[in-house]
């Protein structure tokens, strides 16, 4: 499943000497071949260059503006301002710091866990199916409601997760981790509904890779007195290493644009310490009101995520590798 | 049979272990629905309690009768039927045109489609303010529709592409061999053939404009609101209403959740076809 890609599509084009051969008679036809490809990818073209392209056309261009947060009011070109205020502030270096903390946290835990989820799933084999299915549920619940569904059940002098921790004896007292109030420990509380969420999309990508692994090479390990974890560590995970980079990148990128999850569990606090990037940015944008500040760091933001991921896209497609 | 399968005694440690990890996992959820049973009061007593002692409906009926949550409701299924519909129109064919033709320009595209998944929302989202005043289609559901169509499309064109891969090109050929042109043969030959894929897609594109948020927070205000954005509202507008709020994320949970049972191979296959493609 996992093989069968448009990676064909990206990577190498299927030019065979057959094909090259015959150019000169089907002429004809490839040219109106490309032009029906084309017309067909017309419409999706420009939707994508209206809503995505030309948005951040704008963005990008704001960035070098002063605007006033009154609409109407003026703007007036000042350079590259914005770009030195946006690094000289304390904010957005913090900001960033936490926005690399927090994506390195989820990824590291979802990938774990994930893992170990999805060799407890092969190890069991088809009869886990079921399973399987049920531990996908929470990919479909929307963020804002698993990230105040964690707030809940992290809550102060409520919530049930101190509660029950306290009743097996982890605890000495319900209020004795403060999840959501304590400065040093909020970031990574408020990552745990992330990692909740999307854990299993991490298992159900490595169980896909994992059914691809071919036997013979477990089998005359096992024959040479190898133990589960040095197969695990290596054979499994470096057969798999295409598949965990695709997943990982994945899940990086997303983690690293995490949003709802985090405004809607601290907005924030306490004391800035969960503000990351896009908290940072949108507040900038509306409640600080100077646009042309937050499309600067929207901007240097973007870059970031644009180079990590086209670096990343590269490693995986190098054409003709034969990347999985 | 998978060599990593394990035999013997220790199978049934493993189901122990997979049956904790579930409980484990489970749990959150759980937990939210049995809450959304209890009294407003009991929602949020100290000590917490996890099952009801008195079960009841009431907030349920504080949650869907409060204003404006089933405009809420209804503008989250417009809102997301649009959106489908769409994403559908547009990356079917543009899909179809890089799978088949395997054209430069479709490789180019189908880059450029993956690349746009790494934008930050928020640099869309704050011009698209801007441009949707300017098209006269601020708090409309069809402006939402739109903003929310910048994620669904690309990932629709992905999975489509996956999809199309798999049907061999001599099926469009031989359509093509039979007197089809090449709209017809996409349309009438290879589409009945990726049905199945494009339930997945069509799933996957409403699911993403049905939990989206930041779109609908910066371009909705009153009359095209999503309910994500009333659930979200829940905690400072009328104080800490948990109960409700386990209510009503519940009603807008469960049917999602039960149509993704229903269909879960097909949603499983397609999950790890997006994990790939982005």
């Amino acid at each position: 499943m996992l093989s069968t890609s448009p990676q064909s599509v990206v990577g190498v084009a299927p030019a065979t000497p057959a094909a090259a051969g015959k150019s000169r008679r089907l002429g004809r036809r490839e040219r109106g071949d490309r032009r029906f490809a084309l017309l067909l990818m017309l419409p999706a073209a420009l939707f994508l260059a209206a809503f995505v392209l030309w948005p951040l056309l704008r963005f990008v261009c704001d960035s070098f503006f002063e605007i006033s947060p009154f609409a109407g009011a003026g703007r007036t070109f000042i350079g590259l301002d914005n770009y030195i205020a946006a690094f000289a502030s304390e904010a957005f270096t913090s900001a960033s710091v936490r926005t690399l903390v927090y994506t390195f946290f989820v990824v590291a835990m979802e990938f774990t866990l994930g893992l170990a989820v999805a060799l407890l799933f092969t190890a069991l084999g088809s009869r886990s199916t079921v399973f399987r299915t049920f531990f996908m549920y929470p990919l479909m619940i929307a963020p804002v409601v698993a990230g105040l569904l964690w707030r809940f059940l992290l809550i102060d002098n409520f919530g049930i997760i101190n509660e029950l921790l306290f009743q097996v004896g982890i605890l000495s007292s319900p209020d004795q981790v403060q999840w959501l109030s304590n400065p040093n420990l909020a970031l990574f509380s408020v990552a745990i509904p992330d990692i909740w969420l999307t854990t299993s999309f991490i298992t159900l990508v490595l169980f896909a890779g994992l059914q691809n692994i071919p036997g013979d090479i477990i089998e005359a390990a096992r024959l040479d007195g190898a133990r589960y974890p040095r197969i695990l560590f290596n054979i499994i995970v470096p057969l798999l290493r295409p598949v965990i980079a695709v997943a990982l990148i994945v899940r990086g990128i997303d983690a690293a644009r995490a949003f709802d999850v985090i405004l809607i569990q601290t907005d924030g606090g306490p004391q800035g310490s969960t503000t990351t990037l896009s908290l940072l940015i949108y507040r900038t944008m509306t409640r600080f009101g100077d646009p042309g500040l937050a499309s600067a760091m929207g901007t240097l933001y973007l870059l970031a995520m644009l180079a990590v991921s086209i670096a990343a896209i590269l490693l995986i497609w190098r054409p003709g590798a034969g990347a999985r | 049979m998978n060599p990593l399968e394990t035999r013997g005694r220790s199978r049934i440690l493993l189901w122990a272990l997979l049956a904790a990890t579930l409980v484990l996992y489970g749990f959150p959820f759980v937990y939210l629905l049995l809450t959304s049973f209890k009294t407003p009061l009991e929602a949020i007593s100290v000590p917490p309690s996890v099952v009801p002692t008195v079960w009841t409906l009431e907030n349920y009926v504080s949650a869907l009768t409060r204003q404006g949550v089933d405009a809420a409701l209804i503008n989250s299924v417009v809102t997301a039927l649009i959106s489908t519909g769409l994403s559908l129109v547009l990356a079917v064919p543009a899909a179809y045109a890089i799978t088949r033709f395997r054209t430069p320009s479709g490789r180019v595209f189908i880059l450029a489609a993956l690349v746009t998944r790494m934008v930050p929302t928020i640099a869309v989202g704050a011009p698209l303010v801007e441009i949707m005043r300017s098209m006269g289609l601020t708090d409309t559901s069809f402006g939402l529709a739109l903003a929310h169509t910048t994620i669904s499309l690309p990932l629709s064109i992905w999975l489509m592409a996956s999809f199309f891969e798999a049907v061999p090109d001599e099926l469009s050929e031989a359509a093509q061999m039979d007197g089809c042109n090449r709209l017809q043969a996409m349309i009438r030959v290879v589409l009945p053939v990726v049905s199945g894929g494009l339930a997945v897609t069509a799933i996957f594109a409403f699911l993403a404009s049905w939990n989206e948020f930041l779109f609908s927070l910066l371009l909705t205000s009153v009359r095209a609101q999503t309910t994500p954005v009333v659930i979200a509202n829940f905690q400072s507008q009328f104080g800490l209403d948990w109960g409700g709020m386990t209510a009503l994320a519940a009603v807008y949970s469960v049917p999602v959740i039960i149509l993704t049972l229903f269909l879960q191979r097909h949603i499983v296959a397609g999950l790890t076809l997006g994990a790939v493609k982005g």
